[in-house]
């Protein structure tokens, strides 16, 4: 089976997995500007059907995110390089992560800051 | 505890309408040999009026100006002590020497850091966001320290991708961020070496195969300043902006010419290659 590579590129690899088109001294041409952005929309076409449909790890939830997000999912298979589909999954989970995290930890300090004012008040002017 | 100190020793016996200054508990070693001569700031008598009313006027004019005098010249030795880190007895070993190719095909080695400032980062085209995030980031950076310090700085990129980064890859990859970057590239060894030296970590493995496999490479994301003696002067993170980054490298270069040390100016090639460009029809 013949992929179709664009024919400006010397592609000798016909491997699905293969980093992509081969340049002229052997090396592996990535993803220009505009591919990026293409796959960029993609994946945030395909987030947005996730967070419709409350899947945070599409990792883990394979199945159902290509259930319920068939389309979106197609088109950021088609659009993206392969070890960047799994980065971006990943990174959407740790992102979440961090910002509850962030979030918890500035709740803490607020009620930590709202204590020590309590005390202090209690206290008066001078410790 | 330490304000009671302070604001009970401030406290004047009217009575005896002594300077205050005397009896404050602040470190003498850093202060100015001016400060002796500075008005008292509260003289309470018996009505709780200050006799002379323009004196609380000098004092917080003065008092701002010792600020902002303070806070300059923290920042200054601050800049300092970061660079003579870099320098003498226990410097860390940052930087040293390496040999890669450039995206023309020709070797270069750290004697060609000579001269100039170096902004050097460490990445992969096949990056997903990062790499293109920082680089976009760098360019901006690269526009402001030309334009305020013109031809001081040198802009390089450096792969830890070996299997996949060609010169001719790197060449294309990077001319579409700016046209001043320097791409460099080599063998799993020759990057293993450099990313050593530069203490950056990097995941590839020698025996990786992208014919038959797409990957990622893990990298540290810093932007590393070198000074135009090749010496390692500090690093730049994600948080900062480009022109965070730019001021820092800009400010780095103000100290090192205040300090009548020298910096290369002539005009880096890509800058004549830029005019001839403009210069041809489309």
């Amino acid at each position: 089976m013949v992929w179709p590579f664009s024919s400006s590129a010397q592609n000798t690899s016909t491997n699905p997995n293969s980093s992509g088109p081969k340049s002229r001294d052997g090396g592996f041409i990535a993803p220009d500007r505009s591919a990026r952005e293409k796959c960029y929309e993609s994946r945030d076409r395909l987030f947005d059907c996730l967070d419709r449909n409350d899947i945070l790890d599409a990792v883990k939830e394979d199945e159902k995110s290509r259930r319920v997000c068939k389309g979106e999912n197609g088109v950021y298979e088609r659009d993206c390089a392969k070890a960047w589909i799994k980065y971006f999954k990943e990174k959407r989970v740790m992102e979440y992560n961090r910002d509850r995290t962030i979030e918890r930890i500035k709740e803490d300090d607020a009620r930590m800051v709202a204590k020590q004012k309590a005390e202090k008040k209690g206290r008066g002017l001078f410790g | 505890m330490s304000k009671t100190v302070l604001l009970s020793s401030i406290y004047i016996n009217p009575a005896t309408q002594k300077a205050p200054f005397t009896t404050v508990s602040l470190p003498t070693t850093s202060f100015p040999r001016f400060l002796p001569l500075l008005p008292t700031p509260c003289k309470n008598d018996s009505t709780g009026q200050s006799p002379q009313p323009h004196r609380p006027l000098i004092f917080c004019a003065t008092g701002a100006a010792m600020i902002f005098y303070f806070q300059y010249e923290k920042a200054r030795l601050e800049r300092q002590r970061i660079v003579e880190m870099s320098k003498g007895y226990g410097k860390p070993k940052v930087g040293g020497p390496f040999t890669l190719k450039d995206t023309n095909g020709n070797e270069f080695t750290e004697k060609d850091l000579l001269g100039k400032y170096t902004l050097i980062y460490f990445g992969f085209s096949h990056c997903p966001d990062i790499c293109p995030d920082e680089l976009d980031k760098m360019a901006e950076a690269i526009d402001i320290i030309q334009a305020r310090a013109p031809n001081v700085l040198r802009s390089i990129f450096v792969s830890c991708d070996p299997a996949r980064d060609t010169p001719s890859v790197l060449k294309s990859y990077l001319s579409e961020f700016h046209p001043s970057l320097i791409g460099l590239s080599g063998t799993w060894e020759q990057t293993k070496h450099i990313c050593k030296q530069y203490r950056v970590y990097f995941s590839t493995p020698p025996d990786v195969k992208p014919n038959e496999e797409d990957y990622l490479v893990d990298h540290s994301i810093y932007f590393y300043v070198m000074d135009p003696e090749g010496d390692f002067v500090e690093c730049i993170g994600r948080q900062d902006t480009p022109e965070s980054a730019a001021g820092i490298v800009l400010q780095h270069v103000r100290d090192w010419k205040r300090e009548g040390k020298k910096i290369d100016e002539t005009p880096l090639p890509y800058l004549s290659q830029v005019q001839g460009v403009v210069g041809t029809p489309a």
